[in-house]
């Protein structure tokens, strides 16, 4: 299994890593790939495997900007999974962080978790200089 | 309805208690119609068994497929939920990147400093009133406003002074002009006014008045006190576009204009 997943962030794409060991997923950035489906399979795929092979935690840091309507999908498929996952008594969550100066995000972000019952914190984050 | 089936039910039942146990009676054990209500009997038996197993295995079909219908009725609805959320996200993300475009839009045709608009919307913006003035047979009237020593205000209080000398002026500017008329910076200290529907002479009062305006201007700061002693005047070139000129040549009249005004020792309208 690789256990290490990163995938660098390219002007359509989020950066995505996955930290088998600190049971960590973190997704930057704007996503509008031309072939969502497809990018999110190696994520998604993790994510499986990491609920399958591990009793531990897994926590999703997301700092995710603009999401185009397959990315908006492939969220949705990544929150049930959570959901699932959260509803056999794994302890998930979910982190999103948002420039306060786009408060759009945060509006985003709680529609996503509007169906959600694991813990779904949504945070302004005070920009790195 | 109920108590009728069971009142058939146990007549039935009675019935076929009643022929058995007449089967099992000895005495007519020699009687020749025995065998044939025997075999009859039998029939009847295995007749209503398979019924029953019918009923059983229909009934059984029966639940099967309703628990199936309602299976994909619920995973159907609960598709459609999934897409109504993915539309509304999306929507929402939509809304974001048009509000973005605007502003965008925006910002690319004011001038940040002073918050007017900019040489690129004044230059689209020439060329739709050119075009509308020769149309209409209208006069549009150009000036151009030019601040008079401003590089003296500039090396004296700073660039920071220079810069609220110059929002000052656009709030001046924009406080005699009328609704319709169009107000620009055209670069550095020197501003686009454009006047439709305007005659020089008409224009000429409207830029006296801006003249006057600009040179009541004074800088109130409690902790400089010495900015109060700025005052300022303003130099302008004016003109009117002519019948088939273009109107970036009506402009080039009016920084001429200008210019003649400059050399004429500054603080002054001239026409051409």
């Amino acid at each position: 299994m690789n256990e290490r997943l990163h995938i660098p962030q390219t002007r359509s794409t989020p950066e995505i890593s996955a930290d088998w060991d600190a049971g960590v997923v973190s997704m930057s950035g704007d996503s509008y790939p031309e072939n969502s489906f497809e990018f999110f399979t190696s994520t998604i795929d993790w994510i499986k495997q990491y609920l399958k092979q591990e009793q531990r935690p897994l926590r999703l840091e997301l700092r995710l900007i603009y999401l185009n309507t397959s990315s908006v999908k492939a969220m949705m498929d990544i929150f049930e999974m959570l959901e699932e996952a959260h509803r056999r008594g794994r302890d998930v969550s979910v982190d999103w962080l948002y420039d306060p100066e786009n408060e759009r995000v945060q509006m985003l972000a709680e529609e996503f978790r509007e169906d959600c019952s694991f813990p779904f914190n949504i945070t302004a984050e005070a920009k790195q200089a | 309805m109920n108590t009728e089936v069971a009142d058939r039910e146990s007549d039935e039942a009675a019935v076929l208690e009643e022929i058995g146990a007449l089967l099992k009676d000895p005495q007519y054990e020699g009687n020749p119609l025995r065998p044939f209500l025997q075999r009859l009997y039998q029939l009847h038996r295995r007749q209503s068994d398979r019924l029953l197993r019918l009923v059983r295995i229909s009934d059984g079909y029966h639940g099967m497929a309703r628990h199936n219908s309602d299976t994909l009725a619920a995973r159907i609805e609960r598709e459609v939920m999934r897409l109504k959320k993915i539309a509304r996200i999306s929507d929402l993300y939509q809304r974001q990147l048009r509000e973005l475009a605007d502003a965008l839009r925006d910002a690319s045709l004011t001038d940040p400093l002073t918050g007017l608009r900019n040489r690129r919307y004044l230059t689209d913006r020439l060329r739709e009133e050119g075009v509308r003035a020769q149309r209409t047979r209208t006069p549009l009237c150009i000036a151009i406003v030019d601040v008079d020593h401003f590089k003296e205000v500039n090396d004296r209080y700073g660039h920071d002074i220079g810069d609220v000398v110059l929002c000052n002026v656009a709030r001046a500017l924009e406080g005699v002009l009328r609704e319709y008329d169009t107000v620009g910076r055209w670069g550095g200290e020197e501003f686009l006014v454009l006047l439709p529907d305007t005659t020089l002479e008409n224009g000429f009062k409207i830029g006296e008045r801006i003249r006057a305006r600009i040179a009541e201007l004074r800088i109130e700061d409690s902790e400089r006190p010495e900015l109060r002693a700025i005052s300022l005047t303003a130099s302008m070139g004016m003109t009117v576009l002519r019948e088939d000129e273009d109107v970036f040549d009506a402009v080039g009249r009016a920084d001429t204009a200008l210019r003649t005004a400059k050399h004429a020792g500054r603080n002054c309208c001239h026409t051409a």
